[in-house]
This record gives C-alpha cells, sequence and structure tokens, in this order.
C-alpha cells in the first residue's frame, strides 16, 4: 500500500540555528509548543500557511523544510 | 497539557457532573413511570441553566488559575498569551464531528424508542441525555487528539 507522508526538517534546523527552542519557534511562528512537537514527531502535517512562516522563520526555501515522500510498501 | 487541553478537561468535568445530576433526577421518574410535564421542564431548566453557567464559569476560572501559574512559572507579571492555532482548530473540528455523530445516535434511538410505545416526555428526556453524552464524547475525543499529536 502507498503511504504518504509530509517530513520535515525543523529539528535538524532549529540546531543549525544557535540551537532554537521549541517555545522560540513556536512564538515565531505564532503556534503553540504542542504543535511544533506534533510537526517535528511526524504526527501533523502543517497548512501551507505555517509552513511558509516556519520557512521564513529559518530564512530558508519551503523545500528545505519539508518533503514529500510517497513509501510504496506494496508486498 | 496545553491551555486549551486543560480548558476540555474542565468542561469534561462540569459536563460529567451535570450528566450525573440529571440521571439522579431522571431515573426516579423512569423507575415509578410517573412523566409529570411540570416536574420535566422544571428538571430539563435547571440542565440547561447549569450547562450554560458551568461552561461560563469554568472558562473564565480556568483562565484565572492558568494566569496565575503561568505568572508564577515565568516570573512575569504581564498577561499570558493563551494562543489558539490552527491545530487547535482542527482538534475542535473533529470534536465536534464525533460529538454531531453521537447525537445524531442518540436522537435515532430516542425516536425509536418512542415508536415503540414510551411517552413523548421519555423521548425528549433521553435526547437530553444524548446531547450530554455527545458533549462528553467530543470532549473525550479532544482530548485522545491532544494526547495523540492529532
Amino acid at each position: 500500500m502507498e503511504k504518504r507522508q509530509v517530513r520535515n526538517n525543523i529539528r535538524k534546523l532549529r540546531f543549525m540555528n544557535n540551537e532554537m527552542t521549541q517555545e522560540q519557534l513556536a512564538e515565531k511562528v505564532g503556534v503553540t509548543r504542542q504543535t511544533i512537537i506534533a510537526l517535528e514527531g511526524g504526527k501533523y502535517a502543517p497548512s501551507l500557511e505555517l509552513a511558509f512562516r516556519i520557512a521564513l522563520a529559518f530564512g530558508v526555501s519551503l523545500t528545505e523544510v519539508f518533503s514529500y515522500e510517497v513509501d510504496d510498501e506494496q508486498k | 497539557m496545553s491551555y486549551q487541553e486543560k480548558n476540555v478537561t474542565v468542561a469534561l468535568v462540569s459536563h460529567l457532573l451535570i450528566l450525573i445530576y440529571y440521571l439522579f433526577n431522571l431515573l426516579p421518574i423512569i423507575q415509578s413511570g410517573e412523566w409529570i410535564a411540570s416536574k420535566l421542564y422544571a428538571l430539563w431548566l435547571v440542565v440547561i441553566g447549569t450547562t450554560i453557567l458551568v461552561t461560563i464559569i469554568g472558562s473564565i476560572l480556568t483562565n484565572i488559575i492558568l494566569s496565575i501559574f503561568e505568572a508564577i512559572r515565568s516570573q512575569k507579571y504581564e498577561d499570558p498569551r493563551f494562543i489558539t492555532d490552527e491545530r487547535d482548530h482542527l482538534i475542535e473540528l473533529k470534536g465536534i464531528r464525533i460529538e454531531y455523530i453521537t447525537y445524531s445516535i442518540g436522537v435515532l434511538l430516542s425516536i425509536f424508542v418512542f415508536i415503540f410505545g414510551q411517552p413523548p416526555l421519555m423521548m425528549i428526556s433521553l435526547i437530553f441525555v444524548f446531547g450530554i453524552l455527545a458533549e462528553i464524547t467530543g470532549d473525550i475525543a479532544k482530548i485522545t487528539l491532544y494526547r495523540r499529536g492529532l
């Protein structure tokens, strides 16, 4: 079965940006810390607007933060 | 636990208390089989009034208490921002969907009770029970979604 998932590099980017905390990122993009935790854990796919805000917070392009992957698990 | 999660937990507890109060008053009526309209109208009025009051007061009290705790934790005297974001809205919508499904099934069951010869007052009483049950189901669904991440 095909499994589609939005993956992200938020954790890595936070680390590369002076070890920015989840709280700091949440404040920058206007969401709760719980949402950042859910995003990093891959449990929640953000809206396009939030995705752009996160990319802007890190000063990188959208594709550097998010990627869309299709895992073909058909056996 | 986020601000929204705490708010939903308070709502769940108040809805449970209202359901217990309602059933505590309704069960003797069902057992006796005396469906006195004036008695039931008074009970429904109390339940509806209490639900509205408890929801408003619960929300205000939660806000005040959380603000105090937040001020103590952060050592700041400014008004803390309890923001709701898109994930909160999504969880809210999913909770409402589960509430509507539960309530629809409940109304359908209540109508069947009426069709099978029970008095109309019993049907309306059951609709109230399922209304509160739907709220509880929605609250549980929201808490579960918050705990799971979504």
